[in-house]
């Protein structure tokens, strides 16, 4: 999943950066205000961590912005704006979460979570497909009972694919969630991804569908 | 404990009796005066009255004995008789001789006011006590004093409560202080105060006034630091967590560097708020004195070689300044001076020049940090001494502090700081401070 974090402060956007790459999500940087508006609008991304006291162009201004421009991505503020006043401000301007300054990693790891479960309109923590549970708090993921052992990739890689029942997405679409601007990409990496996938889960788990991309086919009731 | 109205009322009351008893005094005098005049005139009515009669015989008249009752004592002598005529006996003998006209005696003890007069061969004297006189005259002045000294119990009653109620308002200024609070520093009401109660509560409205905006001042201070202490806080948070969560050694003496790095900035933060704080004004602990400038910046500049010989730049201090001196606190404007050229050396980059310099302009003290880095935008130069303003291109490490110190030193010192561009290219940072001119 692609993140977009808009943080002014060099310490706290590396630690945010390293914190959510190690759980597997790929994350874009900014540090002010105008930057972010171009990088919401360039890339769909599944979340935005957005600070609110940014140079050039303050926080609050950037997501009405994104509100205004009918952008429904969740967007979880970081602040150190901590009055009751403020908070009800950030919601009401369009915020799905606000989180105050200074957080907790993991509480900022589980906030992110349950943002993009509801995004994808899930509501049950643990998403199951078929014979495929995937626990995305611990990133275990258990095929048929059995737990799967997987890199961050492949396992970002599924996450992707079981966001929603039936999702297809396309090569370019899988390395957009998969990559950041600052990765590099090898032009067959998402296949060598999804080989490693059905190496270790079963041929039958992805399925390529023809001129349109991929997708899990692990609902019993799929049609052959 | 001195009281206001205990010292007036005491002090009118005196003078209220002072008055009494003068004017007492003074009506005594002229009453008996006036007594004298009239008792006088009286001797010598009967004197005279006596001497117009026939001659006496003094055969036919006879002491009448001792009785007080009679007002004047009449006394002839006739040379055909040893012993004079006496209307009344007083005393062991007669009255002696006087001369002719009013004299006053003494006779048994008593004083007597006398009238003499030749009535042919014989003496007449008509003699009255002066105890008299002054019984009248007493009892005329007592007939004043007795009202004042009537009075002035009553007057010593309502004199207390009129200065109770002229001095009331004070006591309801003390009142209205004391409803004050350091939260509520609402001047005091002036509407309706007698015009001698009112200095006093201008000036009190005055103090105030300066409170509360000292207040406010440390209030916003207080409410701004720990703002600003969040995102430092916040950073150690997640550096710690990360450190936590590192699997390898590699990542976890790099997740501990950056941690280290992260409580660096945290403490620069905090005695940078603490540097501040202490600046204030209010606070000054710090004696002033001469400081001389030249030397003290020459000082700075030599602590600050290493660091920038660590980031290759050249820095140097210039212009031989011998009677630039201050008067200020020389710690205070250590910091100032080494704010400044720590800013210079930090943004310049590598193989760039510092240079300060000191010089005398006029009465001022005129020192130039100059710099050949990227500068700062025009449109910024004011904004750069606000607290915590940090620039776009603002390093890692920076807390938005240095100028601001920068800023509050000069105001102690009554001097101005600014900021424009440099000669070398980048920024000059110019500090104008007055010169001492007890010095020399």
């Amino acid at each position: 999943m692609r993140i977009l974090l808009v943080e002014d402060d060099p310490m706290i956007g590396e630690s945010v950066v390293d914190g959510l790459k190690s759980e597997g999500y790929a994350v874009d940087w900014v540090r002010d205000g105008v930057q972010a508006e171009s990088a919401v609008s360039a890339t769909p991304y599944a979340l935005v961590l957005l600070d609110l006291g940014l140079p050039r162009r303050d926080g609050i201004d950037v997501l009405r912005t994104i509100r205004e421009r009918r952008l429904d991505v969740p967007v979880l503020v970081m602040t150190a704006r901590d009055t009751v006043r403020d908070r009800i401000k950030g919601l009401d301007t369009g915020a799905d979460d606000y989180l105050v300054k200074p957080f907790d990693l993991d509480e900022l790891s589980a906030r992110v979570r349950a943002l993009m479960r509801r995004a994808a309109g899930r509501a049950e923590p643990v998403i199951e497909r078929g014979d495929l549970a995937i626990n995305p708090a611990t990133r275990e993921v258990t095929w048929r009972g059995a737990a799967v052992a997987l890199s961050a990739r492949e396992y970002t890689l599924l996450a992707a694919l079981a966001e929603r029942p039936g999702l297809v997405l396309s090569r370019a679409q899988l390395e957009e969630r998969l990559y950041g601007w600052n990765e590099a990409v090898g032009s067959n990496a998402v296949e060598v991804h999804i080989h490693n996938v059905r190496k270790k889960l079963g041929d039958g788990v992805l399925r390529n569908v023809r001129g349109l991309g991929y997708t899990l086919a692990t609902e019993r009731d799929d049609a052959a | 404990m001195t009281s206001i109205r205990r010292w007036l009322l005491a002090a009118l009351l005196t003078a209220l009796a002072i008055a009494g008893f003068t004017s007492a005094a003074a009506t005594y005098f002229s009453a008996r005066g006036e007594v004298d005049a009239l008792l006088d005139e009286e001797l010598r009515q009967v004197a005279l009255s006596l001497r117009d009669h026939a001659v006496l015989d003094l055969r036919r008249l006879e002491s009448v004995g001792a009785n007080p009752d009679q007002r004047v004592l009449v006394q002839i002598w006739d040379p055909s008789f040893d012993k004079p005529y006496v209307s009344r006996i007083v005393g062991d003998g007669p009255m002696p001789r006087t001369p002719d006209g009013y004299a006053t005696i003494l006779h048994a003890n008593r004083p007597w006011r006398v009238f003499t007069l030749y009535a042919g061969r014989q003496l007449v004297q008509v003699a009255q006590p002066t105890a008299l006189r002054t019984q009248l005259a007493a009892s005329t002045a007592a007939q004043l004093v007795l009202p004042v000294l009537v009075v002035l119990p009553f007057l010593g009653l309502a004199g207390w409560w009129i200065v109770g109620r002229g001095l009331a308002p004070l006591g309801r200024l003390a009142g209205a202080v004391k409803e004050r609070s350091p939260n509520a520093l609402t001047p005091v009401p002036t509407f309706g105060l007698p015009v001698e109660v009112r200095p006093v509560a201008n000036a009190l409205n005055d103090l105030l006034a300066r409170l509360d905006q000292s207040f406010t001042l440390q209030r916003r201070f207080a409410a701004d630091a720990a703002h600003e202490l969040r995102t430092p806080l916040t950073a150690l948070q997640l550096q710690l967590q990360l450190a936590e969560r590192a699997q390898t050694d590699e990542d976890r003496a790099r997740a501990f560097e950056r941690l280290r790095q992260g409580i660096h900035r945290a403490t620069r933060l905090v005695q940078q708020l603490l540097t501040m704080a202490r600046l204030d004004p209010d606070a000054a602990a710090a004696e002033p004195a001469a400081v001389d400038v030249g030397a003290l910046l020459a000082s700075v500049v030599e602590d600050a070689q290493p660091l920038a010989a660590q980031r290759g730049i050249a820095l140097a201090c210039t212009g031989a300044a011998p009677h630039a001196s201050v008067h200020g606190v020389e710690d205070a404007l250590r910091i100032l001076f080494s704010n400044l050229i720590d800013n210079a050396v930090r943004y310049t980059p590598a193989d760039g020049r510092v240079q300060a310099s000191v010089t005398c302009e006029g009465d001022h003290v005129v020192v130039n940090v100059d710099d050949s880095g990227p500068g700062i935008a025009a449109d910024e130069r004011e904004r750069v001494f606000d607290r915590f303003y940090r620039g776009p291109d603002a390093p890692a490490a920076g807390t938005g502090l240095g100028l601001a110190i920068v800023s509050q030193v000069a105001d102690m010192h009554r001097g101005k700081v600014a900021v424009e561009s440099s000669p070398l290219g980048g920024l000059r940072a110019n500090v104008r401070l007055p010169k001492d001119v007890s010095a020399h």
